[in-house]
């Protein structure tokens, strides 16, 4: 059962209090068992068909560790989340044995993939995925499903015949665990949850690395409170790629400041926007998914509709305030954000950016000026 | 359609463009003194200045006669030609200031609404022009259409998404699939359903109809164009090369922003005529060329002539670049006879949007068939698509072809970016590398 967290403790505990696995050790004993792990990069992609295949997609955002060896093959300008996922690739772990999927998510990823492939060189296969672009329409449908049938083809040539059964039960799995998250971001809006900053993001990346039956295990242990907890916190609502560090969601705990939504492509921009019907034919479940999927900037969506998504998520978590947390070097963030900046200024939201390098610390500077923010947020809860 | 702006277009078009050029070329008479080092001008340079300053000058005509679109260099524009559209490529613009060593005063504006600096600079630069109105252009017409493809970058997609909210107006863009390994029947057909797909909102948008025969006669055109370019690029192979990589940056502007026009098409006949008159009496670009270089990734646009004099004065030419073969690449996989799939074929195959084993492939040849003896690549802050992987190509092809390398840290149109001291350092190693390597 997860526990509201004091916030004394420290961040290791906080997970250990959470029962919820050290990620490099749990990758490890899965590797152990036999288990086949794939390195998954950022950011959409079918995992149904992974797990169909008996394939664990562990996800590459932000490993821990210094980025040296990578500085040989990427130019200093190129986002963290890059340079740390080829660091990470770089050192050849055990615990990924089935390749490595680069999803097609911007242009420094689309690069990365195949040079890692074509340049570089690992011994691991390396799997491409496309995400189409722009507005959606039939074509684009259409096109989605042919790519979905491509890509199970290239699986099928390595790890044989898919078995269509498995993979209506890979749609039925992923399916619940989208019900929990959508009711346990439900209820981080309306406070009937009891998680700390850390805990509520620990909760949420845990899918990143843990097996689906075990994580939909430890969905289905939060706690959703029957009445909304006595609130005098003030609001955030944060958007971004990541969620911010762990310090600075540690720091907004002890400031008094709630995240209570997330326009964050590691988290709610991977949630479908509304309840889906349960699993029919598992090629229509999963075109319908990515395209039910919120507005996202690195699939080139409309701006109006981003504006507008940020807007009812702003109104319907009551948020104060709008903190847009922006990894360094990130192309499609930063288009859409001066846009977000304006309008929501405009509409007199609080808003602050940060811009972060993935480092282990926050700077004074930086804590600053949350401290800053968090006045302008509290002055909104006191009126 | 006005028929006063209908009028007013024509006589500029008829009238005023020509005594522009006229005036113009009152002007230019005292020409640069060119510094020794390097041949004789072309003459086609004056008639390149011609055309593109009368497209600039006759396109503030064009509102209430044509539609005007902003288009991406990679988009499949012999579309738009068959809704004659006037296009102004944003890009090229952005060249234009970065050229004039304006792009850093055109980011500001940019950057000063909003706009971070990390953005790429031809982004930045056409967001100031259009937050400001600022050109050297004069005075460019606002779009009624925006046109744009991610086969060269996902970048134009996020930055024509910003003006078409900012203006208010259509944006149709052109999803093509990343080349991982080699395009699929679906990536084909996805793309050429797209183009197909396109035709009722462009009917709306210009208010006319689609002929397929008029979209054939461009597309036919285009094609005859960028082979005319590609053969004027073969013609460098010839020793000494008759023109420098940096004269083709300026030639390629009719083939990126005027392809599928006769302008264009008549142009690089001139051209075409010109450079193999050089190569048969073997006249050189430079004067004395003892050394051929590849160019890889886009112009330093603030500083093509201090390169370009630079190498010249160390007797080295630019035989060929990446770039310029850019337009020239995939054209042979254009096919009137199936117009919507070859469009695919060639635009979803683009250096940009290729692999990298594609482009090592790419510039292995090149360097062996240009008879390259150095390869300068420019790492550009800008693009990321075009500089992600170089040092790992730089590492591949100096060790399979033993060749000396050298990474160039800056930016296309920012001149903001550019290290004189550490760039210059560089470049004399370099120099010594190459010297001694060829003749050492
Ligand atoms: S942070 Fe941005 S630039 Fe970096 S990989 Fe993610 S989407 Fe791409
Ligand atoms: S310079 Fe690169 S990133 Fe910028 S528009 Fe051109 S291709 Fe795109």
């Amino acid at each position: 059962m997860l526990r509201f967290s004091k916030h004394e403790i420290t961040i290791n505990e906080i997970i250990k209090n959470m029962n919820i696995p050290d990620r490099s050790e749990y990758l490890k004993g899965l590797a152990q068992t036999g288990q086949k792990i794939m390195g998954v990069l950022p950011a959409l992609y079918p995992r149904e068909l992974l797990w169909a295949f008996d394939i664990h997609a562990a996800e590459i955002w932000d490993p821990p560790g210094e980025i040296l060896h990578a500085n040989a093959h990427l130019q200093t300008t190129i986002c963290p989340v890059v340079k740390k996922s080829l660091e990470f690739i770089l050192k050849e772990p055990q615990t990924i044995n089935a390749g490595y999927l680069f999803p097609h998510t911007c242009d420094s990823l689309q690069n990365l993939g195949t040079q890692v492939k074509d340049l570089i060189g690992v011994s691991l296969p390396i799997y491409t995925f496309y995400n189409p672009k722009g507005r959606f329409n039939n074509t684009t449908i259409k096109y989605y499903q042919d790519i979905l049938i491509n890509f199970q083809s290239i699986l099928e040539a390595s790890h044989g015949p898919l078995e269509p059964e498995k993979l209506k039960a890979a749609c039925v799995l992923s399916h619940k665990i989208d019900t929990y998250l959508m009711v346990i971001q439900q209820a981080r809006m309306t406070d009937h949850l009891s998680l700390s900053n850390h805990e509520y993001f620990t909760l949420m990346r845990a899918q990143e690395y843990l097996l689906p039956q075990d994580y939909l295990s430890l969905l289905e242990q939060v706690n959703i409170l029957e009445k909304p907890a006595e609130f005098s916190r003030a609001r955030l609502m944060v958007s971004g790629i990541l969620p911010p560090l762990p310090e600075i969601l540690v720091f907004l705990d002890e400031l008094g400041v709630s995240i209570v939504a997330d326009d964050l492509l590691a988290v709610s921009r991977r949630i479908p926007k509304f309840a889906m019907d349960p699993p029919g034919s598992p090629l229509d479940y999963l075109t319908d998914r990515f395209f039910v999927l919120p507005p996202c900037s690195t699939r080139g969506g409309d701006l109006d509709e981003r504006v507008h998504y940020l807007s009812n998520r702003l109104k319907e978590s009551k948020a104060h305030g709008l903190l847009f947390d922006m990894v360094k070097f990130c192309e499609p963030e930063l288009f859409d954000h001066r846009l977000l900046v304006k309008t929501f200024r405009e509409r007199k939201t609080p808003v602050l950016t940060l811009e972060t390098e993935l480092e282990d610390h926050i700077s004074g500077q930086d804590k600053t000026r949350i401290e800053a923010f968090t006045e302008r947020l509290f002055e909104i809860v006191s009126t | 359609m006005s028929i006063r702006a209908e009028l007013k277009y024509k006589i500029m078009k008829d009238y005023g463009a020509p005594v522009l050029m006229a005036f113009q070329n009152v002007r230019r008479r005292k020409p640069r003194p060119t510094p020794a080092a390097f041949g004789s001008p072309l003459d086609s340079n004056q008639r390149l200045k011609e055309i593109l300053s009368r497209h600039y000058f006759l396109s503030r005509y064009a509102p209430g006669v044509k539609k005007v679109a902003w288009v991406t260099s990679g988009a499949p524009v012999e579309l738009l030609r068959a809704f004659d559209f006037y296009t102004i490529y944003p890009e090229n613009h952005s060249a234009l200031v970065g050229a004039k060593k304006q792009g850093a005063d055109y980011c500001g504006i940019a950057e000063g609404d909003g706009f971070s600096q990390d953005l790429c600079s031809y982004a930045r630069i056409d967001l100031g022009h259009m937050l400001s109105g600022k050109t050297p252009a004069g005075k460019l017409p606002k779009p009624d259409l925006l046109f744009c493809s991610n086969n060269i970058c996902q970048t134009v997609l996020y930055w024509y998404k910003a003006i078409a909210h900012e203006l208010d107006i259509p944006l149709i863009h052109f999803d093509a699939p990343f080349v991982t390994t080699e395009q699929t029947e679906a990536d084909i057909n996805y793309m050429a359903q797209q183009l197909q797909d396109m035709i009722p909102i462009l009917e709306r948008v210009s208010g006319r109809v689609f002929y397929l025969n008029i979209f054939e006669e461009i597309l036919e055109r285009s094609m005859e164009t960028s082979k005319t370019w590609g053969a004027i690029l073969d013609a460098m192979k010839a020793q000494p090369a008759p023109m420098t990589i940096f004269d083709a940056f300026g030639h390629l502007a009719p083939i990126v922003s005027l392809r599928g026009l006769p302008v264009a098409q008549d142009y690089y006949h001139i051209l075409m005529d010109e450079i193999n008159t050089r190569v048969t009496q073997g006249i050189g670009a430079i004067s004395d060329e003892r050394y051929r270089l590849i160019w890889d990734n886009i112009a330093i646009w603030y500083k093509v002539r201090f390169l370009a004099t630079f190498f010249a004065e160390r007797k080295m030419n630019f035989v060929t670049a990446t770039y310029t073969n850019a337009w020239a690449e995939t054209t042979g996989y254009l096919d009137v006879k199936d117009p919507w799939r070859s469009m695919a074929k060639t635009y979803g195959q683009i250096i940009l949007n290729n692999n990298l084993k594609h482009r090592l492939d790419l510039m292995k040849g090149m360097i062996k068939t240009y008879a390259v003896d150095g390869m300068v690549m420019h790492s550009t802050r800008s693009c990321k698509p075009y500089s992600v992987g170089q040092f790992d190509l730089r590492k591949a092809i100096t060790a399979d072809l033993d060749l000396p390398a050298v990474i160039l840290d800056a930016d296309i149109a920012d001149e903001r970016v550019w290290s004189e001291q550490q760039i210059q350092t560089r470049l004399e190693a370099f120099c010594e590398t190459l010297e001694g390597s060829k003749y050492g």
